[in-house]
């Protein structure tokens, strides 16, 4: 591992660790919902911990399993992974997706039974972030990453926002499929109240004709 | 969900020297060394406007729970948090921000939606929690989003260089500086755009489930309205015939 590889993993750890974290206890499972749009490139980096962050005086075996379920529930991917790493998936369809995060730590570790914490960060989109790019030469190269990075932002932002318009189309069509069901199910229940009226009391006054009551 | 401007920025420079000492014991200090030595290089050459971090996420949270998020910050920056409930009966949870010092800075009871600011901000983890124990069948879905800003913020970044004075002879190196102002400037808008989208679309979120059960309880409840209402007159019919039958017998 050259010194760029060191590089690399070394700014991803130090952004994760200032990352959000949430605790997880052993053999649980915490699950984060997700609203991805269609054929979006979604990465995700975590780095699993212990609670305590004491030394590693053994490090031991923390492993976390990530699932990830597409709006239907259907496993999309579910990949095992050390406790530092990254994973992409693409979103086929759009909606909520379930990213499902596991840890299976083996039972030799020390801290059996104690919580861990995993730092998450999810990024959505091909991002043209680079940290191998030389950032001490060129200024004109810099500055070409530095536009290829806003191009992306704004792609995503657009593409969010297309997203968010076909959501608000099934959103009004709910609104009106409600509306005439509404309207319906009371012209329903009206027409039959009328109808069960007029039968009832044609079958008493039937009933009563022939009981000769009346 | 970030476009993250790249990070050889201020806070992260401070976590290579604790970096440096967990990683000392295992004797890779000459090589880290070095790294810091070529990043702090790399400031130099980078001008940092204040890095700013968000997460987003939405999760479940289950009847009679509690969950908590952690964040870490640096000294004397802002956070930002905003949290909605966009699905479950009652569509409210308990929320709580407790300082790194174990003081409860915000607490909240059965809100559906709110933004705090914490600033200034220790050093440290703060704890995010939201509290569903007051609800005993029905789970939450909670939309939150944490905006961490270190020391120097996003205000006026085109003040800030206003006062800079065009070096003789350099004019090429000035122009360069003035592109990659505007980029950090419109960077920073457009991170503002995707904050307030992400805002939008769980208001959006929000309103669609409400709607869906909506339509959900206008079905159910409308046939369950028909069935009692046929049932309601059969059994008046048929009482009112029992009712004669039996007179009758009694008569005779």
């Amino acid at each position: 591992m050259g010194l760029r590889g060191t590089c690399f993993l070394l700014q991803s750890y130090l952004v994760l660790a200032a990352a959000m974290y949430f605790d997880l206890g052993e053999q649980e499972e915490k699950c984060i919902i997700e609203e991805i749009p269609e054929d979006m490139l979604v990465t995700g980096y975590f780095l699993l911990e212990p609670w305590d962050s004491k030394p590693f005086t053994h490090s031991p075996h923390l492993g976390v399993t990530v699932t990830v379920r597409d709006p239907d529930h259907e496993v999309l991917m579910s990949k095992r992974y050390g406790k530092f790493s990254k994973f992409t998936f693409t979103a086929h369809a759009s909606g909520q997706h379930y990213l499902c995060f596991q840890t299976n730590s083996t039972r030799f570790s020390v801290f059996a039974g104690e919580k861990l914490r995993l730092h998450l960060d999810v990024q959505m989109g091909e991002h043209s972030i680079n940290p191998k790019a030389d950032r001490t030469k060129d200024n004109m190269e810099t500055l070409e990453n530095s536009l290829r990075h806003l191009t992306d932002q704004m792609m995503y932002i657009m593409r969010q926002q297309e997203y968010q318009r076909e959501k608000e189309e099934t959103f009004r069509q709910i609104s009106e499929d409600t509306n005439s069901k509404v309207l319906w199910w009371a012209v329903v229940q009206t027409s039959i109240l009328l109808s069960v009226g007029f039968w009832q009391m044609k079958r008493l006054k039937d009933f009563f004709i022939a009981k000769k009551l009346v | 969900m970030r476009g993250r401007w790249l990070n050889l920025d201020s806070p992260v420079l401070g976590n290579i020297f604790n970096m440096d000492l967990s990683w000392r014991k295992e004797g890779y200090r000459s090589r880290l060394l070095v790294l810091a030595v070529v990043f702090g290089w790399c400031l130099g050459s980078v001008r940092c406007f204040g890095q700013s971090q968000d997460s987003e996420f939405t999760f479940l949270l289950q009847a009679g729970k509690s969950e908590c998020f952690f964040q870490t910050a640096a000294k004397n920056g802002t956070m930002e948090v905003e949290y909605q409930v966009i699905a479950g009966a009652g569509m409210d949870v308990d929320f709580t921000i407790i300082s790194p010092t174990n003081i409860r800075l915000i607490i909240e009871s059965r809100r559906s939606d709110g933004v705090h600011v914490v600033e200034p901000t220790e050093e440290g983890d703060y704890q995010i929690c939201f509290d569903n124990s007051f609800s005993r069948f029905s789970e939450k879905m909670v939309f939150f989003e944490i905006i961490i800003e270190s020391q120097g913020g996003d205000v006026g970044g085109d003040e800030e260089w206003a006062g800079l004075e065009e070096p003789d002879g350099s004019l090429l190196e000035y122009k360069l500086e003035d592109i990659r102002e505007s980029m950090e400037s419109l960077h920073r808008r457009l991170e503002r755009s995707r904050q307030m989208q992400t805002v939008l679309r769980a208001f959006e979120a929000r309103d669609r489930n409400l709607l869906e059960d909506n339509l959900w309880r206008v079905s159910f409840w409308s046939c369950a309205s028909v069935l009692v209402m046929l049932c309601v007159a059969f059994t008046q019919v048929y009482t009112v015939r029992k009712l004669f039958d039996d007179r009758r017998r009694v008569c005779t």
